[in-house]
């Protein structure tokens, strides 16, 4: 018996119809393993830092209404508060986008919200407050990316010297410790290759993955002696400076293990990869250098890394931060938090990309997320509570705006300061089509 | 199972000093290297990891409970699972997206025929297939299904394939959420919303690995396999 002889064997027994879950909106930035808002994302859920003498002064999940009918739209509609401030940084979605899973860059607490019971109402579901201890010294749990059953974790720090060695840590979705990966020192490569002039240096930031290709890429930043520091103190600091990522590490998807560290200098932080069925590379930007990079696969099928466009003027030092991939992969949204101001390249030559639009969002801005289909794109303000800037200049919001191929036009902002809610970081969609359809 | 190699390998050493002649009645191992036997799915384009170069985490127990088999016989999930590493992959059998449940059973389809290349594998590990659509995925409906398996005549040389419904959705339920398969019953009566997942289970229970889309690759999912009896000793 052949494979069509069972097929329509046991087609017999079976009624064609239905689905498995694609309600196929930074929504094209996530994990390739989630199911997807393809139509209009409802809610915003804002992870929040709490501000010392702002309102509950703590960190908080804030929900926006998204709802175009809605008579809130635009508005707050639920915050949950968490019990104090961690450095409220990032979080990401589980697989099967039941859960939200947020991170304290200095408490290293994890906060797990459940999204899915009242997609409008996000609950606290469970906090790890064991980060460090778990995963064997550990410190700054970053990025959360989605693997099926399972949360992989970006560290930026260390407990030992507070330095950038870290390493990343999975966890089993009902918040079970299972295993940490440090990454790749010139000292212990653990089997990797350092290519070209490449120092490993064992920094970690974010984490993307290209599953057809088994591919797993990390980016480096700076460890929690740096990030927990008065931004205009450390950019006076000659040693400080010196404390910066300078890699990008292609790691084994499947086996967890390290292959390639690539030489990618001054601090490259998000990595997008993107969406086609044949497009094997991923950006990353560096935020010191200023420059954009391109991780791709050669012609021998050996994978590289070049610096393929400068964001901005570099000497200006704009300090290029979120970056956001178009789900057609034909343009990238890149934001600089100094000159506050987002940038459009055309990447439909992914090594030749070049800058179509420039606008000025704030006097900083940080995150950015687009709808899949692009008209939609939303701008956070924080960076970090000791890197945002002082004063009038800094501005806390979330600000939504329509993209019409050539121009983007403001819908609604809300105005976090203004709110006593604090500072507002990463953005993720939320929808109720992904619980009831 | 390397207690059970060892004792056997010692109770022929045994014999032989005593110089009687035996049959070695051994079931012949899974030769090394099997997994490469095992065909590559469609958009699948990178060469698994070498079986044992790498380790599968024990992420969570897999959890108990009574099902029904294309007789109608009930029994415990624990008990089918005991004696060989499982493939488990839940499905329902009215899903017509190319990308889920047929997905899973063609895959689990190479995966059975190939396996008649390669002897002793079906000592060692199975494929099983659950229902989470336990109205309409009845006994008769999931004996239907398994037909084709049924009167295959080289099935005793293949991994055995066990196609497994609920009693009900109270007997299935603690079975989703204890493995994490997201099934959605909220919207028409027709489809049924879920994730797309396989589970590979070792003879002690526990889940060893997770596959969500581009993962579900007979290569890859005998990689891992393989993996695992190195681990016990017997691949």
């Amino acid at each position: 018996m052949n494979r069509r002889e069972f097929s329509t064997l046991a087609a017999s027994a079976m009624v064609l119809g239905g689905s498995p879950f694609r309600a196929f909106a930074d929504e094209t930035c996530q994990s390739p393993y989630m199911p997807k808002i393809t139509g209009t994302e409802e809610f915003i859920y804002v992870w929040t830092l709490g501000v010392e003498g702002m309102g509950d002064e703590q960190d908080k999940l804030v929900t926006i209404d998204a709802r175009p009918d809605s008579s809130t739209r635009g508005q707050v509609i639920n915050s949950v508060s968490v019990g104090g401030r961690n450095e409220a940084h990032h979080g990401g979605f589980n697989s099967d986008r039941r859960y939200f899973w947020t991170g304290g860059l200095d408490t290293n607490r994890i906060f797990i919200f459940d999204v899915h019971s009242d997609p409008s109402t996000p609950k606290l579901h469970k906090t790890i407050d064991t980060f460090v201890k778990d995963s064997g010294g550990v410190v700054g749990p970053h990025t959360f990316f989605a693997l099926p059953g399972r949360m992989m974790i970006s560290g930026l720090s260390n407990d030992g010297d507070h330095g950038g060695r870290t390493a990343l840590v999975e966890y089993s979705d009902e918040g079970d410790y299972l295993a940490t990966y440090w990454h790749p020192t010139a000292e212990d490569m653990q089997g990797a290759e350092a290519v070209g002039d490449a120092v490993a240096d064992g920094f970690g930031y974010d984490i993307r993955a290209l599953i057809r290709k088994n591919i797993m890429l990390t980016s480096s930043f700076t460890g929690w002696s740096n990030y927990m520091m008065d931004f205009g103190q450390m950019l006076q600091d000659g040693e400080a400076m010196k404390r910066f990522g300078n890699t990008v590490v292609q790691w084994d998807l499947h086996t967890r293990q390290p292959k390639k560290v690539f030489n990618v200098p001054g601090a490259p932080l998000e990595i997008r990869f993107p969406w086609g069925a044949n497009a094997n590379y991923a950006f990353t930007s560096a935020a010191l250098t200023s420059k954009l990079w391109l991780i791709y696969e050669d012609d021998g099928g050996e994978w590289q890394a070049k610096e393929v466009a400068d964001i901005g003027n570099p000497a200006d030092i704009p300090l290029p931060v979120d970056i956001s991939i178009a789900a057609d992969d034909q343009t990238l949204w890149v934001n600089s938090f100094m000159d506050g101001k987002t940038r459009l390249f055309d990447i439909s030559d992914p090594h030749n990309p070049s800058q179509i639009y420039e606008k000025q969002i704030g006097r900083q801005v940080n995150m950015v997320s687009q709808s899949w289909d692009g008209s939609r794109v939303y701008y956070t303000s924080s960076l970090l509570s000791q890197w945002d800037k002082k004063g009038e200049d800094d501005e806390q919001y979330l600000k939504a705006y329509s993209w019409d191929g050539t121009e983007l036009t403001e819908d609604y902002s809300v105005d976090f300061y203004e709110l006593k809610l604090g500072r507002a970081h990463i953005m993720r969609f939320g929808s109720s089509a992904l619980y009831t359809s | 199972m390397a207690l059970k190699t060892a004792l056997a390998a010692m109770a022929l050493a045994a014999a032989g000093a005593a110089g009687w002649v035996v049959l070695d009645t051994r079931p012949p191992s899974p030769p090394a290297g099997f997994a490469a036997r095992f065909p590559t799915a469609e958009g699948f384009e990178f060469d698994p990891p070498a079986p044992g170069s790498y380790d599968l985490l024990r992420i969570k127990p897999a959890p108990d409970g009574e099902l029904l088999d294309i007789h109608g016989n009930l029994s415990r999930l624990s008990d089918l699972m005991r004696d060989r590493i499982t493939l488990v992959s839940f499905v329902y059998l009215s899903c017509g997206d190319i990308g889920g449940c047929p997905l899973a059973m063609s895959v689990l389809f190479d995966i059975h025929e190939a396996s008649l290349g390669v002897p002793g594998l079906g000592d060692e590990v199975q494929l099983m297939t659950i229902s989470f659509d336990p109205e309409r995925d009845t006994v008769e409906a999931i004996g239907a299904f398994a037909y084709p398996i049924s009167i295959d005549r080289d099935a005793d040389r293949k991994l055995p394939w066990q196609v497994l419904t609920a009693p009900d959705q109270a007997a299935l339920q603690p079975i989703l959420d204890g493995f994490g398969q997201v099934v959605n019953r909220s919207g028409d009566q027709e489809t049924i919303n879920h994730v797309l997942r396989m589970y590979l289970v070792d003879r002690q229970g526990q889940i060893r690995n997770i596959y969500g889309l581009g993962l579900i690759d007979p290569r890859l999912l005998m990689s891992d396999v393989e993996t695992l009896l190195q681990e016990e000793g017997t691949g």
